[in-house]
């Protein structure tokens, strides 16, 4: 059992959904601060669900205990950070990285108020750790997918997140980019922060995290990467999204 | 346009009081829309002008100022997209049209049953600029100013909650907060922008600005100022455009922001062409 002190997030009994319907049923999950850890599972398997409802943009239909950084949500979240999905964030909105990353320092302060000498200070030092110095001035919609990620978890360093969850972070990126990207999470690992990554790339999964959930619908198996990526856990949570060719050649996505 | 020319409408005290209030609504509406166009809530301004109408219609019945009826219906329309959305399932313009139909049909009924203000209410649908007296100035100005000021302070966390409010949410922020602050703004920037141009053609002066600057730059700082600029000079050059040709004002700004808008899309249009070939 690992120190209760210890945990960036500790989860238990947690059942969430949208719109009445249930999609996650019975979440019990536990990840020690400076961890690096991974939410696999198929499509539809409630992964992104898991992650908005930790972050507070989704209410949990039930739960014995919901805690971030060892504090209630509602307080929690200020040193947390969440990366949406690329698709979910208006690319084409006209703000400068720097602008970005700058909006990290806005969780801390009040209503009102500019931003200060200090709150500049930490922003560049954010890029400067995700070696985006260059691109301040640079638009975010003009940056490749890597380089956006990079922007975003500068923000997150810029408001002094201690959990950053990130939501597909993989999807669109190349291969050098994901290589990059992976790094990058090692060096926040290092750095004491703790990584919460849903993903459905399975492939850097070894290399990059050190603890793994799989979810579908439920939590299937948590641990390792050796404890969890085995070849029976993967087929129960991915074999019925293989296609299957049937007895008169007619090919088939999904069991029902 | 000689200098007489250009002089004549400020030897008349109504046109100097036109010039000034419309200038200052026309600055700050467009300013305020820059958050409607970058955020894509044309339709919202759009409906917040219409249900303004109700509350207007529901002033002058009660006798009460018809700033105080269509600020009221104006915010309650702003406020209540907010709270529709977060405790109904249904999207944005769809909360939106609900309310803002219900709410219009408010007027309607109110209208139908109060037949002898016709005349109040055209000149409110359709702009009054001419008639604007020092006090109403004085109103204008500040609340151009409040706005102004509450844009200022408030400028980086509207971008916060435009750009990204699933991040801010979740980080803690309070997204409801200042989406709610900033529709607001939104709504009172109507209300006092109706008289300059009327229910009907408000939401031109809330948008157009804003889209034409958004074709010129990309950096949101020079997106707001030079909507206002824009906004300012549409009031201006439409203002003279009515007095000389004897047209509702409210129309020939309107007209005037269009093709503003219509010359620098065009001119795009070309330079493109002309790169490509």
């Amino acid at each position: 059992m690992v120190d209760k002190d210890g945990l960036a997030l500790e989860v238990s009994g947690l059942t969430t959904g949208y719109q009445g319907k249930v999609v996650l049923r019975d979440v019990t999950w536990e990840v020690p601060r400076g961890t690096l850890a991974a939410i696999i599972g198929p499509n539809g398997g409630g992964k992104s669900t898991f992650l908005k409802t930790v972050v507070g943009l989704l209410k949990p239909m039930g739960f014995d205990k919901l805690e971030l950084l060892g504090l209630p949500p509602r307080r929690g979240r200020r040193k947390a950070a969440y990366l949406p999905q690329q698709e979910e964030v208006d690319w084409t909105f006209p703000i400068t990285v720097l602008d970005v990353v700058l909006q990290g320092r806005l969780v801390s302060q009040g209503i009102w108020g500019r931003y200060s000498r200090e709150d500049y200070r930490r922003s560049l030092d954010a890029l400067d750790a995700l070696s985006m110095s260059k691109y301040g001035h640079t638009q975010i919609g003009s940056l490749s997918g890597g380089q956006r990620q990079r922007v975003f978890l500068a923000r997150a360093l810029a408001q002094e997140a201690d959990l950053i969850l990130l939501d597909e972070p993989s999807t669109g990126l190349d291969a050098q980019a994901q290589h990059e990207l992976a790094e990058i999470f090692q060096n926040l690992g290092d750095a004491g922060k703790t990584i919460v990554a849903a993903t459905h790339d399975i492939n850097c999964l070894t290399e990059c995290f050190d603890h793994i959930l799989a979810l579908d619908g439920q939590v299937l198996a948590q641990g390792t990467p050796e404890q969890v990526l085995t070849e029976a856990n993967m087929i129960q949570l991915f074999a019925r999204h293989f296609p299957k060719i049937g007895a008169s050649g007619e090919v088939t996505v999904h069991d029902s | 346009m000689t200098l007489e020319m250009f002089l004549e409408p400020f030897q008349y005290s109504f046109m100097v009081r036109a010039f000034v209030g419309t200038g200052l609504v026309a600055v700050i509406t467009a300013a305020v829309g820059t958050f409607v166009v970058l955020r894509g809530l044309a339709f919202l301004g759009d409906a917040i002008a219409h249900t303004s109408f109700t509350g207007i219609a529901l002033a002058l019945l009660l006798g009460i100022s018809v700033y105080f009826g269509a600020l009221f219906f104006a915010i309650l329309t702003a406020l209540g997209v907010v709270f529709l959305t977060r405790v109904s399932p249904v999207k944005d313009d769809t909360a939106l049209a609900i309310l803002f139909t219900g709410v219009f049909a408010l007027g309607i009924v109110i209208l139908s049953v109060s037949p002898g203000f016709a005349g109040d209410l055209s000149s409110l649908l359709l702009g009054s600029v001419m008639g604007i007296q020092t006090d109403e100035i004085w109103i204008m100005a500040t609340v151009a100013l409040a706005l102004a000021l509450i844009l200022l302070l408030c400028f980086e966390r509207f971008v916060f909650v435009s750009f990204d409010p699933i991040g801010a949410e979740a980080a803690g922020f309070p997204v409801a907060f200042f989406q709610g602050l900033l529709l607001v703004i939104i709504a009172v920037a109507i209300v006092i922008a109706i008289q300059a141009v009327g229910v009907v053609l408000v939401v031109s002066l809330l948008i157009t600005p804003a889209a034409t600057a958004s074709l010129i730059t990309k950096r949101i700082k020079s997106l707001l100022g030079l909507s206002s600029v824009l906004g300012l000079f549409a009031s201006f050059i439409g203002l003279y455009l009515s007095y000389f040709w004897g047209a509702p004002p409210g129309a020939t700004i309107v007209l005037v922001a269009t093709a503003i808008f219509g010359v620098v899309l065009g001119v795009q249009k070309l330079i493109g062409i002309f790169r490509l070939s």
